[in-house]
């Protein structure tokens, strides 16, 4: 590329001379210019994918990352990646809030199947891949720990785009939400916890240790009911499903976003537990009706073409890549077996259908694991290579099993009679 | 499931007439599906169907043309006390099973804001011919509506009942009246939901037929001329239904409430043993010239509909012709031992607001539709049959 640019270069410098205000040649492309048109391309992906496949959007945007990002063409640097994961992190944190805002608690005291799906899911999901990380992988038991709590609940975000995009409405569909929704807030829940392991195993110093995982938990929660306080004042002074009640949503989030980050609790979290105690509280449907504005899926495209590049490819190697598949071999078959078992009267054919459609592993898994892997930066990042990998496999396959799960249960929009019978 | 019967008479198909007892009533409502997040309609129809826990004690519950709709019917039934408690019966169940499954269900003649691309076409071949019939109109057809069986003990009677009916057939639509909004607006009527049925070709009141072979050989022309494949075809305000041997009135919107849902049957029944009995003359080609007139008063006044007759040639007010008629209904009612379900028909005559009423003035107040479909949730699952003692003081 370089000689067909030197004429440009040396007219360019010649010109420097006598227009002052020239800046140097630019060698390379500005990061947002690089980024936005990243962007478009993760776009045309998606959308080819979509029309030509019937596959999700997400993926496309996942796949242009990867091509795009460090491990492959390299297009995308890390100076760039950092750059842009603030707005990863804010569109991650908003689908949170909304994954929350969708947890409807009570419905699990009305159906109590419900409850022993959701807790055998978790129960199981984590017990599987804590043995499969320290029996077979070979882990420590506390990074054993470290890679269940990261992988073992579905991803909020890849879940909660596939099922709008399908505009899915069904058990199927409720019931996917629903067990993502509780086994994300199980997995943070945990994830505290196992921070409080790991600076045990690397630091005499207890009291970290133990109040770490309190500050994380307890901080995250205060923030939460503070901030769901606070939406719902002001959100009440408002027409319900306004303009400026999406304002006071995003508003509340990303101060919550500020508050979290200025007293070092997980912002996915904090965004998590608002938008899970909006819903809780709000029970006379101040904002229930608000939602987040179409143009979350210009968030999503942001988010999923980071993840796509954050994917660590760069260090894959056939032994990683296999324990990978045999940890997500025995998370499936947990995932599976938690609704199969958990009986009740939906068919199990559809309970499976659930279980297939709560696979998904994604940005969730990949930010935590990166902020896991930063508070050890020496062997962090080896020690939690299974859970990259395994969330870099199932970030290609998890949307297609979720948007399998519900085409399948015909919960679909357009799966209907009407399709296979207009004359 | 009663299928219609049919026999062979002069080389064509002609339909039998399952005759029942006289005057046994039935009872179907149309129901909606909600999405408890933010109450507009949900597919949920097919689901529930497949994991409902209920062993059919107060009546049937099956699937409607789209997944957000639910159909309930009572059993067969001579009284309406026992009516009102199947009607209860039944959305205690409803009520019970939707919890269970993250469903929220409603009365009510349409659902104020869905919007009706979006509804998909429940399975099932009959569904699936009505939409290939009636492409776009199947989906708009996604209006909730209260179905009237009266039983009759034959099919002569049941031919001269259903034409006798219906220059009654305002006083249904005002009593039920229960859709004002449509597609998120207020659309001034009070029953907006027949302005959907009435894109149907054969929608409307029935023509003018003699008796049961009249009727027989109106429906084969029908089916000659390949204008209809079946009786269901029918969108007749009032039709006949041979394979349950009754008169099928078909304009009222589901109440927002089972207890008004029994009252109505209370006026059906008491109207139809009235007519059965006194026979009083008819003169349906007189009537076909104000018909749609008297209609569309209905629906779009409701109670304050001015009715156009065409024997007296001048317009009444609907209220006074009720009130009078609710009057004469007295002896019948006595008779059949539902006084004092016809007697709560007289509330909304004397200011009580009616369904599609109550329904404005909740949106005056949350000014928002999702709030106004919530509320009248919880007015379907909360208000209980009224009980049949305190009804009667």
């Amino acid at each position: 590329m370089n000689g067909w640019l030197a004429p440009l270069r040396a007219a360019w410098e010649g010109l420097q001379e006598r227009l002052i205000f020239l800046p140097p040649f630019p060698d390379q492309l500005d990061t947002l210019a690089l980024f936005s048109l990243l962007l478009v391309v993760g776009l045309l992906v998606g959308e080819w994918l979509r029309t030509r496949w019937g596959w999700p959007r997400v993926l496309g945007y996942v796949l242009a990352g990867t091509f795009f990002g460090p491990a492959m063409l390299g297009w995308i640097d890390f100076a760039a990646l950092a750059q842009m994961r603030p707005l990863a992190d804010a569109a991650h944190g908003l689908l949170l809030m909304e994954i929350g805002r969708r947890l409807d608690i009570r419905w699990l005291f009305r159906n109590w199947v419900l409850m022993r799906g959701t807790l055998s899911d978790i129960v199981f999901s984590f017990l599987a891949i804590f043995v499969f990380s320290y029996a077979v992988a070979g882990l420590t038991p506390a990074w054993a720990a470290a890679t269940a709590a990261v992988t073992m609940a579905s991803a909020p975000a890849v879940v909660l785009l596939v099922i709008e995009e399908a505009n899915g409405q069904g058990q199927v569909s409720e019931r996917i939400i629903l067990h993502t929704a509780l086994g994300s807030a199980a997995a943070f829940i945990v994830f505290a916890v196992v921070l409080g392991v790991v600076h045990a195993q690397y630091s005499a110093d207890w009291l970290n240790a133990l109040v770490h995982p309190l500050w994380v938990a307890l901080g995250a929660a205060l923030i939460a009911w503070l901030m769901s306080w606070l939406a719902l004042v002001l959100a009440r002074r408002l027409p319900k499903g306004s303009l400026a009640q999406v304002f006071v949503l995003v508003a509340a989030a990303l101060l919550a976003v500020g508050v979290a980050r200025m007293l070092s609790v997980p912002i996915f979290l904090t965004l998590f537990l608002t938008g899970a105690v909006l819903a809780y509280r709000d029970a006379d449907k101040t904002l229930s009706y608000t939602n987040l504005p179409e143009g979350h899926w210009l968030l999503a495209i942001i988010l999923f073409v980071v993840v796509g590049a954050s994917l660590p490819w760069q260090d894959f190697t056939w032994l990683t890549g296999l324990q990978a598949l045999g940890l997500l071999v025995v998370r499936a078959g947990a995932k599976l077996l938690a609704p199969a078992l958990a009986g009740g009267s939906l068919p199990m054919e559809k309970r499976l259908l659930v279980g297939v459609g709560i696979q998904p592993l994604s940005a969730t898994a990949i930010f935590m694991a990166f902020e896991l892997a930063s508070l050890y930066p020496e062997i962090g990042r080896s020690a939690l290579t299974l859970a990259f990998f395994a969330a870099a496999l199932m970030e290609i396959v998890g949307p297609l099993l979720c948007r399998f799960a519900i085409t399948r249960a015909g919960e679909a929009a357009g799966e209907g009679n009407e399709g296979r019978n207009v004359l | 499931m009663s299928e219609v019967k049919t026999t062979e008479g002069a080389g064509k198909e002609l339909l039998v007439f399952t005759e029942s007892a006289a005057l046994t009533l039935g009872v179907e409502l149309e129901m909606q599906l909600l999405s408890p997040r933010d109450f507009d309609l949900t597919r949920g129809a097919t689901d529930l169907l497949s994991i409902l826990d209920y062993d059919n004690r107060f009546g049937d519950i099956k699937l409607e043309i789209t997944e957000s709709m639910i159909e309930v019917g009572t059993l067969p039934r001579h009284s309406v006390d026992e009516i009102g408690a199947d009607l209860d019966g039944l959305r205690q169940v409803l009520v019970k099973e939707c919890a269970r499954n993250n469903i929220v269900i409603c009365g009510g003649g349409t659902h104020p804001f869905h919007r009706w691309p979006e509804r998909r076409i429940s399975p099932g071949e009959r569904y699936a011919q009505t939409f290939n019939r009636y492409g776009y109109l199947a989906k708009q057809f996604t209006v909730f509506g209260q179905h009237i069986h009266v039983g009759c003990a034959s099919a002569d009677d049941a031919i001269w009942l259903t034409q006798a009916l219906c220059p009654f057939v305002p006083f249904f639509i005002a009593l039920s009246a229960s859709s004002p909004f449509v597609d998120g607006v207020d659309t001034f009527f009070q029953s907006a939901r027949l302005n959907a049925v009435s894109a149907f070709p054969l929608s409307g009141q029935c023509p003018e037929l003699r008796d049961w072979a009249h009727f027989n050989e109106y429906y084969a022309l029908l089916k000659d001329c390949g204008i209809i494949r079946s009786i269901k075809d029918l969108y007749w305000d009032v039709r006949p239904k041979p394979e349950y041997g009754t008169v099928e009135i078909r304009v009222c919107d589901t109440p927002l409430g089972v207890t008004q849902a029994a009252a109505l049957a209370a006026f059906a029944q008491c109207l139809a043993r009235h007519l059965l009995r006194t026979r009083p003359p008819y003169n349906a080609h007189l009537h076909l010239h104000v018909a749609r007139y008297n209609k569309f008063q209905a629906c779009r006044y409701g109670l304050d509909a001015l009715l156009s007759s065409p024997v007296k040639r001048g317009q009444e007010p609907l209220r006074e012709v009720l009130s009078d008629l609710l009057d004469s209904l007295v002896e019948d009612a006595v008779a059949l031992g539902c006084s004092h379900w016809l007697e709560s028909l007289r509330a909304p005559l004397d200011g009580t607001p009616s369904d599609a009423d109550w329904l404005r003035e909740r949106y005056a107040r949350q000014r928002n539709l999702n709030d106004v479909v919530r509320e009248s949730s919880i007015r379907f699952a909360q208000e209980a049959l009224m009980p049949i003692k305190e009804a009667k003081q």
